[in-house]
């Protein structure tokens, strides 16, 4: 695991998968690993309710209901497409629910304006072509069509980047549930195992490149994961995604709850002015999404431990959120200003705290900025 | 029931409970390590259930929109027959119950107070409502009561008018609830509208009020809302309970919500006094009617049932003394409501009245409990089922559900409960796969793109859903789910999304109907006499109607309500296509879009008001005269409603006398142009219809003719009064002018006025100027030299167009003035400098597009007249006003000037000569016959006509 960047969550849980799958004596469908209910366990961690020896960490965070529905629409023959704003966490949940039910989330095609029909099928080699000819030893498949063989699940990241055709080219996938090669004389077509479906993403902020047609969209069974609106929750998420990132990194960092609490707050804060502000030139140009937030902490995190003295602090922290936010050189860093005095001075002298040395960290980043 | 008989029932009672209450302490002890605050709790809850079913009176407790509460109300009225139920609602609001039979359900009880006296003003007009729907408790004991010969019903909870009189505004500014629930009008929704901004009330408001705790409860229940939770893990275990299993499990649920809620303390007041006033009410009722207890049956809220106040049971203390009522006038009603009123009023997810409406249907026919009905209730047909849901009757099977386990031997119907699994139907594929179809129908209809395919997934989905939340039985919500999952896509393409038309597609939103009996005279009055238009009035969504009134006359009287109604309903209530209401004017025919019975609330809230809508808009009409606020614009404008809408001349007349008190009594000037609008509108209208002039009205023009000219100085110097003002002002002198002289007005008044005036703003001026050329003081010809001196002058020639706009506005007072203003525009286009002229020129089309729309058409028809009509007609045209110098200029002259000024030089003929001979003017004098006028030289041929005349002069 240690010699992994980023584990893909099969392998980064696969402890607890395990043990999830030697207890688990409900009904699986297919060829799945774990039952649908084992499989919300394992995404949304245990309750005391489910009875279970151990304690289930929850790794997504969002509506229950978000989960059930998707793993509903997995065991019945249709595809899933989990459709959200940037930063909600749907590539998560796609990666979880792979690594859930067939312990492999890496059969993956990312949807680019470059993808091919070839990414989606299968190509040659075309070198074993010329000196064997086509046969199924110089056919190259694709992660689609590897999960159909191995009756697992393919995930298809970002479909509405990809163009028409190219989507298209999932309907028979979906609907037939095989591939025809006809390249070839005998053998000419793969069927899929039972198991098999495929988890896209799409990006709602991308709607009207490229359009899913009605033929393709009768086919995915659609879930649309919101944007984090709770604070409770988003809390959460920042500090579940943290200690990852620490885990990752290997840093024996301390990150001090009250720090956290500050960064929510200002986050809090920003949005709410946002919200309240009349033109674009009044707000900043980053969404403020809990992605944003994490990079935040990432980034002071990461600060800290290489040239700082190994604590983060809130200085560092308030540098590193004004580092990230702005972008644009006249709007942002006014609007950042603004806050810093109308916001966290009068905080910092009602409340304390960390805030006062998250106002300097703040004033000393938009002076070297600006 | 005697005193030795309800000892042995409590002994009973105490015994049944102790097994229950020792594993409870076990239990505590475990969890918590030792006796503590949660063995209080739930040693305490056991209290209260205890309590409560040990009183003599017995204690129905319910939960509203609860279907298992209906059929558990039913069974035991029919088993019990009590004589007298007592029931949780406000009790001023007994008298309309019976009216419940005239309407469809659901409809709300409503308290109106427009009156208010003893709350603070603001907050007028009051109003509460108590919605019924059929699915409740509350409407089974209403029925039963009702329609049973000998059994009474009283209703004790305090009245309308204590709602108000606990209200949290009154001791702190808080948020406006009252405390029978939250009053939500964000809800956008017409129909979620239905209920305006009253409070609600309403019975078994059963809920945690503790937001941890729901949480706690909705997360381990795995649903998502609190309905939900309640259908799931009380409603259907209850559904075929016994009544004791019934009663306890319901007080149990009261007691712990009650024991777990912190809550504000205002409310936790409220409810005790309510539960103080409750026992109080019973109690003196049972004293006055000698009624046994045992023979009643006492209907609330499982909350209340588990109440801790003194004065609790019929052996309470006796300390509570009820506060009288304000001394506002309460007006009573029912109103139309619906279900997703009742949802968004009492903060329920959406659709789950609907659902219970669906569940009762369902549970009816499967219990074969016959529940009660109000004989002859309105709206049988309404509870038809839909095709989903006549699902065969179920049989009963155990399944699997999470339920709070004690493990302990059952010894008491509690316990055994708690213990037990919930009892749940099997699933009914049937059914199921009926709803899957229909769903799937719904949205094509809707413009999904949805197949029979989607109706297989939807079917496959919904079980798989139930499955993995441990239902053995897919409910509504995991049914709803499942269809959102599968036919939900990116984009909503009609008006309703899947959740929305699952919601209809389980019973929909029912609204309410009240019936023609039930409804206020007012509103009877209403459809009575709109009956001739044939429409179906009672039923919601516009309907078209068409008066031909010239071939039938009686239509008018259709027409006179269909105004009125415009005048006194929202907007869109009756809306005219055709046809409108002037002064003066006969309607022929008309066309209107009517939708009454979408409105039927505001209709009904109109009838609290008055009678007939006559008086109803009578007194609006005085309302808005006698505001202290009312200008003589306003006062007139009710006047000409008055007329138009009520031809009531006594009105009319009433108000013209107010009008011109309000009048005498305005300084300033501002609404002057409405005042000469409606005036001449008036003037115009009684020349045409009346013999006479209302005396009112030459009063007005009378005192009018003197107030204006009055202020007529102080408004042309007055920054803040407008030349549109003015010109009013003017206009007003002017054209009323002839019937003022004729009342004894004295026109110097006038002349005074206008050489008082020396305004500053060359606007104004030039109003002045238009007024004294309409007096006769200045000549077309001065006015006309004035124009030509300011276009001269570089060092006001960019103030012209100022001067320009106010000959515009001066066309309202002096319409004669017309060619003028068309020559004094062309001469600004001819004769200023861009510079000037093209910055003004959106002003002056603005000016006259906003203030001078009537002026417009005036211009551009003289405009018309003076310009060549063809373009090779321009070149040789002249205008008119430099063709014509010549002919006016002649005869001024000669005039009595010349005379005067030869007859000083004759009398002092030395003075010129001396000039003369300074100036080097060598001149003779002429003789003097040559200077007598014209006329003298008549008198000379003939003197007897002359000699007669001076003595007719001189009257010798």
């Amino acid at each position: 695991m240690s010699d992994l960047l980023r584990a893909p969550a099969e392998i980064k849980y696969a402890e607890e998968l395990d043990w999830l799958e030697s207890i688990d004596d409900g009904p699986k469908p297919f060829s799945w690993r774990l039952s649908p209910k084992m499989i919300r366990v394992f995404i949304l961690g245990s309750e005391r309710s489910d009875g279970l020896d151990r304690e289930i960490a929850q790794k997504w965070f969002g509506d229950r209901s978000f989960v059930e529905r998707s793993i509903v629409t997995l065991a019945s023959d249709r595809g899933l497409l989990l459709i959200g704003d940037p930063g909600t966490g749907k590539s998560w949940l796609a990666e979880l629910l792979s690594a859930a039910i067939s312990r492999n989330s890496t059969l993956v095609v990312q949807g680019t304006a470059g993808t091919t029909e070839d990414h989606i099928k299968y190509s040659w080699n075309v070198s074993m072509v010329i000196a064997k000819g086509q046969s199924r030893e110089s056919m190259i498949p694709s992660p689609i069509m590897t999960a159909m063989e191995g009756g697992a699940i393919g995930r298809f990241e970002e479909l509405t980047r990809s163009t028409s055709d190219v989507q298209d080219a999932l309907i028979s996938i979906l609907s037939e549930k095989y591939i025809s090669v006809p390249e070839l004389d005998s053998d000419g077509i793969v069927f899929a195992k039972p198991g098999f479906s495929i988890i896209a993403t799409a990006n709602s902020r991308d709607r009207g490149v490229n359009d899913l047609s009605s033929a393709l969209k009768r086919r995915f069974n659609f879930v649309r994961i919101p944007v984090m609106t709770n604070k409770k929750s988003e809390a959460e998420i920042v500090r579940f995604r943290t200690e990852e990132l620490l885990r990752r990194h290997q840093i024996e960092l301390d990150v001090p709850p009250t720090l956290l609490d500050v960064l929510l707050q200002s986050f809090a804060d920003l949005r709410a002015s946002a919200a309240a502000a009349g033109s674009d030139d009044e707000k900043l140009e980053s969404a403020l999404s809990t992605a944003e937030q994490i990079g935040v902490l990432e980034d002071a995190i990461l600060h800290s431990n290489f040239f700082g003295e190994r604590a983060l602090t809130a200085h560092t922290l308030a540098t590193s959120l004004v580092g990230s936010l702005a972008r644009r050189e006249p709007e942002d860093l006014a609007i950042l200003n603004k806050y810093l005095h109308g916001v966290v001075e009068p905080r910092s002298k009602d409340e304390g705290g960390s805030w006062p040395e998250f106002l300097e960290g703040g004033r000393d980043a938009i002076a070297t900025l600006s | 029931m005697s005193g030795t008989q309800q000892e042995t029932h409590q002994e009973t009672h105490q015994e049944t409970f102790e097994a229950l209450r020792g594993q409870l302490r076990e239990a505590a002890a475990t969890f918590a390590d030792g006796p503590d605050a949660l063995e209080s709790i739930l040693l305490g809850l056991v209290d209260d259930v205890d309590r409560a079913a040990g009183e003599p009176l017995e204690i129905f407790p319910v939960c509203h929109h609860s279907p298992a509460s209906a059929i558990a109300m039913a069974r035991r009225l029919r088993q019990k027959q009590p004589k007298v139920v007592y029931l949780e609602l406000c009790e001023d609001m007994a008298p309309l119950l019976t009216e419940l039979r005239n309407c469809r359900l659901p409809v709300a009880v409503q308290a109106f107070a427009t009156d208010v006296d003893g709350f603070p003003p603001e907050w007028s007009p009051l109003s509460v409502v108590a919605p019924v729907t059929e699915a409740s408790a509350e409407y089974q004991a209403i029925a039963y009561a009702l329609d049973t010969p000998g059994v009474e019903l009283v209703l004790v909870d305090r009245s309308s008018d204590h709602v108000f009189q606990w209200d949290a505004r009154r001791s702190q500014s808080d948020d406006p609830a009252a405390d029978a629930g939250e009053p939500d009008t964000s809800a956008a929704d017409e129909e979620a509208a239905l209920h305006g901004d009253a409070v609600g009330v309403e019975i078994g408001d059963l809920r945690p009020r503790f937001a941890e705790l729901e949480e706690h409860l909705l997360r381990h229940g795995k649903v998502r809302h609190w309905s939900e939770w309640w259908h799931q893990y009380v409603e259907l275990p209850l559904g075929d309970g016994d009544h004791d299993t019934y009663r306890q499990v319901m007080f149990l649920i009261g007691s712990l919500f009650r024991r777990l809620a912190p809550g504000d303390p205002h409310r936790v007041r409220v409810d005790e006094d309510r539960e103080r006033y409750m026992w109080t009410r019973m109690r003196e009722h049972l004293a006055a009617t000698g009624t046994d207890p045992a023979d009643c049956l006492y209907v609330c809220g499982a909350f209340h049932a588990a109440s801790r106040v003194e004065e609790f049971g019929v052996h309470g203390t006796d300390t509570y003394r009820i506060s009288p009522r304000t001394a506002t006038t309460w007006q009573y009603g029912l109103i139309p409501s619906s279900h997703a009123a009742i949802e968004a009023q009492f903060g329920l997810a959406a659709g789950s009245v609907s659902i219970a409406a669906t569940v009762w249907a369902k549970n009816v026919k499967r219990t074969r409990v016959e529940p009660y009905r109000l004989e002859g209730q309105a709206g049988q047909t309404g509870t038809k089922k839909t095709k989903a849901q006549k699902g065969k009757a179920q049989k009963t099977a155990p399944a699997t559900a999470p339920a709070p386990a004690t493990p302990a031997p059952a010894s008491d119907k509690l316990t055994g409960f708690l213990r037990q699994p919930p009892v749940l139907d099997r699933l009914d594929e049937t059914e199921l796969l009926g709803w899957s179809v229909e769903i799937v129908r719904a949205a094509r209809r809707n413009g999904y793109l949805a197949s029979t395919a989607d109706a297989i997934a939807v079917f496959e989905t919904s079980i798989l859903l139930a499955g993995m939340r441990d239902r053995a039985k897919p409910t509504p919500y995991d049914f709803q789910d499942a269809a959102v999952t599968c036919i939900e896509k990116d984009t909503v393409p009609g008006r309703r999304d899947v959740r929305r038309l699952v919601e209809i597609m389980m019973g929909g939103d029912r609204i309410g109907k009240v019936g023609y009996d039930a409804l206020p005279p007012l509103a009877r009055d209403v459809h009575d006499r709109l009956a001739p238009l044939n429409l179906k009035l009672q039923q919601r969504g516009v309907q078209r109607a068409l008066l031909d009134i010239a071939s039938r006359p009686e239509l008018q009287q259709c027409s006179d309500v269909l105004w009125i109604l415009r005048y006194l309903m929202p907007h869109g209530t009756a809306r005219p296509i055709m046809g409108e209401r002037t002064l003066g004017e006969r309607p022929i025919q008309e066309s209107w879009d009517v939708a009454l019975g979408t409105h039927q609330r505001a209709l009904i809230e109109l009838g609290y008001e008055g009678v007939s809508i006559e008086q109803v808009l009578e007194q609006r009409l005085r309302r808005t005269a006698y505001d202290p606020q009312a200008t003589a614009a306003t006062v007139l404008k009710a006047v000409e409603d008055a007329t138009l809408y009520l031809r009531s001349r006594r009105l009319a007349d009433e108000l013209g006398t107010r009008a011109l008190e309000v009048l005498s009594a305005e300084r300033s000037v501002d609404g002057a142009p409405e005042v000469l609008r409606r005036v001449r509108r008036l003037l115009a209208y009684y020349r045409t219809s009346e013999p006479v002039l209302p005396p009112w009205i030459e009063s007005f023009v009378k005192t009018g003719y003197a107030h204006y000219c009055t202020l007529l100085p102080t408004a042309f110097t007055d920054d803040d009064a407008t030349v549109r003002q003015v010109s009013a002002m003017l206009g007003f002198l002017f054209s009323m002018e002839s019937l003022a002289l004729s009342l004894g007005c004295d026109r110097t008044q006038l002349e005074l006025a206008v050489a008082q005036s020396h305004p500053r703003d060359p606007s104004k001026t030039a109003l002045l100027w238009a007024a004294q050329q309409q007096l006769g003081h200045l000549s077309r010809t001065d006015l006309r030299a004035r124009c030509d001196e300011l276009l001269a002058n570089p060092m006001v020639l960019p103030a012209y167009p100022r001067y320009l706009s106010g000959f515009v506005q001066a066309l309202e007072p002096v319409p004669g003035l017309t060619d003028f203003v068309v020559e004094a525009v062309s001469n600004a286009f001819a004769r200023l400098p861009d510079t000037v002229l093209l910055p003004w020129l959106p002003t002056l089309i603005t000016t006259l597009r906003s203030g001078g729309a009537e002026l417009a058409p005036l211009l551009i028809r003289e405009a018309g007249r003076i310009f060549p009509g063809r373009l090779p007609a321009l070149d040789a045209w002249v205008p008119p006003w430099q063709a014509q110098p010549e002919p006016e200029a002649v005869p001024s002259a000669a005039g009595a000037d010349g005379d005067r000024r030869s007859a000083l030089l004759v009398a002092h003929p030395a003075t010129c000569d001396a000039v003369a001979d300074l100036l080097g003017c060598d001149g003779t004098w002429a003789t003097e016959d040559s200077h007598h006028p014209a006329g003298a030289a008549l008198a000379g041929r003939h003197p007897d006509t002359a000699v007669a005349l001076e003595a007719l002069l001189t009257g010798a």
